[in-house]
């Protein structure tokens, strides 16, 4: 479960660096950021792996590192987006890349929905469990 | 998240803005005199956009920062009988080439296509997210 809600808080966050940037297409000099979900994953699959090494690998906060755009604090994820620098630059001084951005926004916005349903589904077995009835 | 819709919002306002004075480029490709009745050929007008959302004080979004005159030359029609015509025979009439207006208005509708499936997908994450609370 500490893992669904870290992926929901990840994609929450890259999703308003998103809208962001697709708000700003046209706008002379934007340069657009992200957050890089690779490096999001390698540390969530550290932090998971480091998990299940120890004696109660079901009990107990996950600890995921700090990368260099992500911090999970207590009171929420703080991130230090990069540019994103993957396409020619425009005569507006804009690199934008629409299409790319836009795959971006519906692969996070499908991962946000997964791990929204996923932590549905753990929340209906603890109701079961607590009810203690099928 | 609620506020991830505002950034879209904002970058839809500001398409609409641009749409809205390419319309009144194209609408006034031929006037040549001003609402006063005197001869003022109309110039293009340019709407520039920069970052941040004054109107709800977010530095996501997007806002149409100023609308510039278009100072490149007015184009001379050859008309000598022409009331305003000058000592060679030319008309001057606004510096708005059709073909670039229509250009920068397609732009402008797929910009603001794109803001709409953004928040879209803002919207389907949101209602996601509520469903794990009903």
């Amino acid at each position: 479960m500490p893992a669904l809600e870290r992926l929901v808080q990840f994609t929450t966050a890259r999703h308003r660096l998103l809208t962001h940037n697709i708000a700003n297409l046209s706008t002379p000099y934007f340069k657009p950021v992200d957050l890089d979900p690779k490096s999001f994953q390698a540390a969530m699959r550290e932090a998971i792996d480091k998990r299940r090494k120890r004696p109660a690998p079901l009990s107990g906060p996950l600890e995921i590192r700090s990368t260099r755009q992500l911090r999970f604090e207590p009171n929420g994820l703080q991130v230090k987006p990069s540019p994103r620098n993957e396409n020619i630059l425009f005569h507006d001084q804009n690199n934008r890349d629409l299409e790319r951005l836009m795959q971006d926004l519906a692969e996070n916005t499908m991962a946000h929905n997964a791990g929204i349903q996923m932590l549905a589904s753990e929340f209906d077995m603890l109701k079961l469990a607590i009810r203690e009835r099928i | 998240m609620f506020g991830v819709l505002d950034t879209s919002t904002s970058a839809l306002v500001a398409q609409r803005v641009r749409l809205e004075t390419i319309a009144a480029n194209l609408a006034n490709a031929n006037s040549i005199y001003d609402a006063q009745g005197n001869y003022s050929p109309y110039r293009r007008r340019v709407p520039v956009f920069a970052p941040g959302d004054p109107t709800t004080g977010n530095a996501s979004g997007v806002h149409v920062a100023r609308i510039l005159i278009d100072d490149s030359p007015l184009r001379p029609v050859y008309e000598p009988g022409h009331p305003h015509a000058d000592a060679n025979g030319y008309v001057y009439y606004p510096n708005i080439d059709p073909t670039m207006e229509q250009i920068n208005a397609l732009e402008a509708s797929r910009a603001y296509e794109a803001n709409i499936v953004a928040a879209e997908a803002t919207k389907s994450m949101i209602q996601a997210s509520l469903r794990l609370l009903a």
